[in-house]
């Protein structure tokens, strides 16, 4: 029994060696390295995950780590201090925000943007306005040809077939943008309670409404699915080559999705927002989608990252430089489907370097 | 003039083979899917796959999973020293003094633990073991993981001790042997490989399980463990690469998930075959 035992203990011992040794061996040689761990929006992932291969060029003792699990876990774990930063679509509620008062800067960082897409084939550039989307999904609009699409896309010709309507079956950001940008645009078709990551649709009452899980789900089904309509971030539907709506903004334009349009809706959302990091952001989610400003794309988004003011020792410094980084270099290198953030909010993320201090203890 | 009983008989032994097969084909088209496109995928990163951190999102290059492997490994390794004495011993109490109130308890606690969502189990620890340290760990991550084995290691284990007939302990008695010599010397040695047996389905029921590890390790996904100390810090799994890479747009990201799927699949499937071996010498 003895000698099992220690057998036993022999070879836990012997795998631990086994595995330090791989994993000393397979680490790049870096000294006395920071690591800084964040956690939260998932639609944010790949971006945060591309600036923490970029920044290691620049300092290479940087070790940025981010757990995809969203927005609302990445708000709660910061709020329990079990992250250094946080990213999120939406930044902190008022209350929240009130309660971390003067401890929190809250940065958008990347523009993303909801696209309209539909399988409609000998058709394209299609025009849409809230009202129209709105009774779409309503399911009271259910032919291709029904006058009010009709009436938006004058010597287009669309077919008599019904509208095969597609939306996300799992709870998502995604989701509340495309709701939202429906009530602020059409708030008489589409209620305040029809917003939310997964309102109830009116259209899956009609039989015509389908669920598909994640921006993949719905990007396959619309695909799969002739006379289809569906919202999918931007990125997925360049990178399937779906045909993509033109979307009526506040200013009575129909403008397809584009970075241009999206920081243009950027700037002009920022006219109604704090001028510091530390300011109330609340408003700052619902202010960017349908935003007023000729050129804006309506369904526009953007994320923020949330950090401390205070950290121990080394990682104030690590914050600063990755904060200074992402908004000078980091938004040269903005991954493919992102958009980088205007000019005039860069200048204002960067006076979240001055306010990042050492916590004193 | 044809013998309708026999056709019966036919009819019935192709339908139950044909059914068989339906039922089976899902999995053999899982096993080939993984198989082709992990293992292209596998092929092209090389000895990198297994050693680099994963490469920028919609580059050209893949990157490896290295950090999510070793964590995969290590978190089996803690787990495996946290879960197998609990459980182990939870299966002796319970065998041992069957009938006492508290041993029916712990029967009904821990296999109603098999019904409990994983997801919660995770958030739990994220609660009672995260939250007070502060930040998220491997260790955190495999005290989770041993929770959600125990239920399937003191099942099997239970079994095998069970099946030890009782003139075994009965001889142990009979020479003075004391009741934790009896239990420890003579009913594990005879029942070892059923005991094996529990602690192989265990581990490998939990190293490929991604609800546990949501919000316990924190998907650290540049750091790699370098030795025991690494517990404490933050990590990544293989499983929990899978789920979190599958979800996004870029194909070499996707490309590494399926690699992954291939090597948690081989991971899996070498200990189920040396769980199969040691049952094949029990018969004997």
């Amino acid at each position: 029994m003895l000698k099992r035992l220690a057998a036993l203990l022999l070879a836990v011992i012997a795998s631990m060696a086994l595995l330090s040794y791989a994993g000393q061996r397979w680490k790049p040689e870096v000294l006395d390295s920071v690591v800084l761990h964040g956690e939260g929006s998932s639609f944010l992932y790949p971006q945060v995950q591309a600036w923490s291969e970029d920044i290691r060029s620049s300092y290479p003792w940087l070790v940025i780590n981010y757990n995809p699990t969203g927005s609302g876990a990445g708000q709660s774990a910061f709020i329990k201090n079990v992250v250094d930063f946080a990213g999120s679509d939406p930044p902190l509620t008022g209350e929240a925000w009130a309660r971390l008062r003067g401890s929190v800067v809250q940065l958008p960082v990347v523009i993303g943007m909801v696209a309209v897409v539909y399988n409609v084939p000998g058709v394209e550039g299609l025009r849409l306005d809230a009202e129209v989307l709105a009774l779409i999904y309503r399911g009271e609009v259910e032919y291709w040809d029904d006058e009010a699409i009709a009436r938006l896309n004058p010597g287009i010709r669309l077919p008599n077939e019904r509208i095969i309507v597609v939306h996300r079956s799992d709870s998502s950001g995604t989701t509340q943008v495309f709701t939202l940008y429906l009530h602020k645009a059409a708030p008489d078709l589409w209620p305040q309670e029809l917003v939310g990551k997964s309102p109830d649709w009116p259209v899956d009452y009609t039989g015509r409404g389908i669920g598909g899980k994640g921006n993949q789900g719905v990007t396959e089904l619309v695909k799969k699915n002739l006379y289809s309509i569906g919202y999918v971030e931007y990125s997925y539907a360049v990178k399937e080559g779906l045909s993509i709506a033109l979307l009526e903004n506040r200013e009575g334009e129909y403008v397809a999705p584009s970075p241009e349009a999206a920081q243009e809706a950027a700037k002009n959302a920022l006219s109604n927002l704090p001028s510091s990091p530390d300011g109330d952001w609340s408003s700052g989610f619902d202010a960017v989608i349908y935003a007023p400003g000729r050129g804006s794309y309506p369904l526009t988004t953007w994320s923020f990252l949330l950090f401390y003011k205070e950290y121990p020792g080394p990682k104030a410094e690590a914050v600063r430089t990755f904060i200074e980084w992402i908004n000078t270099e980091g938004q040269k290198s903005v991954v493919g489907g992102y958009v980088p953030i205007p000019e005039e909010l860069r200048s204002i993320n960067l006076k979240a370097v001055e306010m990042i201090r050492v916590a004193e203890r | 003039m044809p013998d309708w009983r026999r056709v019966k008989d036919r009819i019935f032994t192709v339908a139950t083979v044909l059914l068989a097969l339906l039922a089976v084909a899902p999995l053999f088209h899982i096993l080939a899917t993984v198989a082709i496109r992990g293992g292209s995928a596998i092929l092209r990163g090389g000895v990198s796959f297994f050693t680099d951190p994963p490469a920028y999102p919609g580059s050209e290059e893949l990157g490896g999973v290295g950090p999510a492997l070793l964590g995969t490994l290590w978190l089996g390794l803690a787990t495996s020293l946290i879960g197998v004495p609990l459980a182990l011993l939870t299966a002796v109490y319970m065998v041992e003094y069957r009938e006492s109130k508290l041993a029916r308890a712990t029967r009904v606690f821990t296999s109603s633990l098999l019904e409990v969502p994983t997801v919660l189990i995770g958030m739990l620890v994220f609660l009672v073991v995260v939250v007070p340290m502060g930040r998220y760990s491997l260790a955190a991550g495999s005290i989770a993981l041993a929770i959600v084995m125990l239920p399937y290691t003191v099942s099997y284990v239970e079994r095998a001790l069970d099946g030890v007939p009782r003139t075994y302990r009965e001889a142990g008695y009979s020479i003075g042997m004391t009741r934790a010599q009896v239990v420890f010397q003579v009913v594990m040695g005879i029942a070892s490989r059923g005991v094996a047996a529990g602690v192989l389905v265990g581990v490998a029921k939990v190293l490929s399980e991604t609800a546990p590890l949501l919000f316990t390790i924190g998907s650290a996904r540049g750091s790699y463990p370098t030795g025991p100390q690494s517990l404490l810090e933050p990590g990544d799994a293989l499983p929990l690469l899978i789920f979190q890479f599958a979800q996004t747009p870029y194909s070499n990201w996707q490309d590494l998930a399926w690699g992954s799927a291939l090597l948690l699949t081989l991971i899996i499937l070498v200990i189920f075959t040396l769980l199969r071996l040691l049952f094949r010498e029990v018969k004997l």
